[in-house]
């Protein structure tokens, strides 16, 4: 049976705004279920005038009876689609900031569901375009000081993030980092989505053992740990202003080298490892180029280790220690 | 006539798939509409006449952008509508997820690898010109209300 939603005041007749990654979310929704949510992530933020877009939220009890779907994820000029699992589905207009949902009442009423999926998802694919771009990289703080560690896939990313949340650092993100320009300078938003390691992480993090690796959205097994109130120690924080960069790389010789790094090299990583944008969002393009730039105006190293991410972690410290010392 | 499989579009830095190249095209005529149908696949091209002057001026142009997406499998589900604005969509299972933007004249869509030719001409296609139809003849009354408004 054809099933056709009307997205509009009458079908949608609730309405508020909540903040997230600084920018503003107008949402409007049919669900108290969503106003709830929503006004859970009203406290997170304070800010006045930033970027905006439309979320549309319809709530439809026939999802839950639907049979759950694997992820989905495809798009074509300013339209993206999404099936998010269990039984989700969006529709993006990223030329008229706008997001349409259709959410089974389970989703929208489970908070976990929000802060690890629909959010996150939400201001990977429409950030660029609100000004929050979303960077591929880890973002750690030290003293209050942000800092990224990006890498190429397998280079020991989320180990290391996780051995440096071990050690104490703020852990603002592991995998994806949402960076907005203020005129205080770089700012950096992690929307809290877990750490994921991979199942032979068990390694080095033994304390894994006590969790499950589960399928995650790309298909891969992890384990998947929820920063905020983890069980392995971790500091959870939601912003950072990030001052410094590490590119992470593996080599087969022992040891950690920290090898000053030039801003061309740091913009060539970033703009080689950032999704493509369509020419449709050509603002959006310009305003990631910008961020990038100033990523790679950031004092910048290699960090070439065959240690183990514990080892590394500890190197980096000193390192830091160093660094801030020589700055006083 | 070559295709371009979507399969082998192995771009890591384009997961959404939105750089699955589409050189082959055609132009059509639906009702007063000039279309433009620009695809992967040439099964993904309709089989009605193809009844359009390249050269007519002052027609409506609207485009079709159809991407046979050959890492998804299965077969068309019930469609589900999605209605706001200048925006229509579609989602029929990851079968079929189609887009159409009435104010940029565009049809997006992805077809699944399990649609076969005979459903997609069958079915799909008089799906595709019937919503076409449906946005522009009510675009083009939209645009008359306002006409009229202006005038008043």
């Amino acid at each position: 049976m054809t099933m056709t939603l009307e997205f509009n005041r009458q079908t949608l007749p609730f309405e508020t705004d909540f903040q997230i990654a600084g920018t503003r979310c107008f949402l409007s929704t049919n669900s108290h279920e969503v106003l709830q949510a929503a006004a859970r992530l009203r406290k997170l933020e304070k800010q006045t005038s930033v970027p905006s877009f439309e979320m549309e939220v319809i709530v439809d009890s026939a999802l839950d009876r639907a049979p759950e779907r694997l992820a989905y994820f495809r798009g074509l000029k300013h339209i993206v689609f999404a099936i998010v699992p269990p039984r989700c589905f969006l529709a993006y207009d990223l030329l008229r900031r706008r997001v349409h949902a259709v959410l089974s009442i389970t989703a929208a009423q489970d908070h976990s569901f929000w802060d690890t999926l629909l959010l996150p998802i939400t201001i990977g694919l429409m950030g660029t375009t609100v000004g929050v771009a979303p960077i591929h990289s880890a973002c750690l703080e030290r003293n209050g000081r942000g800092f990224l560690v990006a890498g190429v896939s397998g280079a020991g990313k989320s180990t290391l993030t996780a051995a440096l949340a071990q050690l104490g650092f703020g852990l603002v993100s592991d995998d994806w980092t949402y960076i907005s320009e203020r005129q205080c300078g770089l700012v950096a938003y992690g929307l809290s989505s877990p750490v994921k390691l991979l199942p032979d992480a068990v390694r080095f993090f033994p304390e894994l053992r006590a969790f499950a690796p589960r399928t995650t959205l790309n298909g891969e097994l992890a384990y998947e740990i929820d920063p905020v109130g983890s069980t392995m120690g971790f500091i959870a924080k939601n912003v950072s202003q990030p001052r410094r960069v590490f590119l992470l790389e593996r080599t087969a010789s022992r040891g950690c080298h920290f090898v000053p790094c030039r801003h061309e090299y740091v913009r060539d990583f970033f703009e080689k490892t950032g999704e493509r944008l369509p020419d449709e969002l050509r603002e959006a393009k310009a305003f990631r180029a910008r961020i990038v730039q100033a990523i790679a105006a950031c004092p910048s190293w290699i960090l070439r280790t065959g240690e183990s991410p514990q080892i590394t972690a500890n190197a980096l410290d000193d390192f830091l220690e160093e660094a801030d010392h020589a700055a006083v | 006539m070559q295709q371009y499989e979507s399969s082998h579009h192995n771009d890591p830095l384009d997961l959404l798939r939105r750089f699955v190249p589409t050189p082959l095209k055609a132009v059509y005529r639906i009702s007063s509409l000039r279309v433009i149908v620009k695809t992967n696949d040439i099964t993904l091209l309709p089989a009605f006449p193809l009844g359009a002057d390249l050269d007519a001026v002052g027609e409506s142009v609207l485009e079709w952008k159809l991407v046979r997406d050959a890492d998804s499998p299965g077969l068309l589900g019930e469609p589900v509508f999605l209605t706001s604005g200048a925006l229509t969509v579609v989602e029929m299972g990851t079968a079929c997820m189609l887009a159409l933007d009435h104010e940029r004249r565009e049809l997006l869509g992805f077809i699944g690898a399990d649609v076969d030719a005979h459903t997609y001409q069958e079915f799909l296609v008089p799906f595709l010109c019937r919503m076409t139809n449906e946005a522009f003849i009510e675009d083009r009354y939209q645009d008359l209300l306002s006409d009229e408004d202006a005038n008043d």
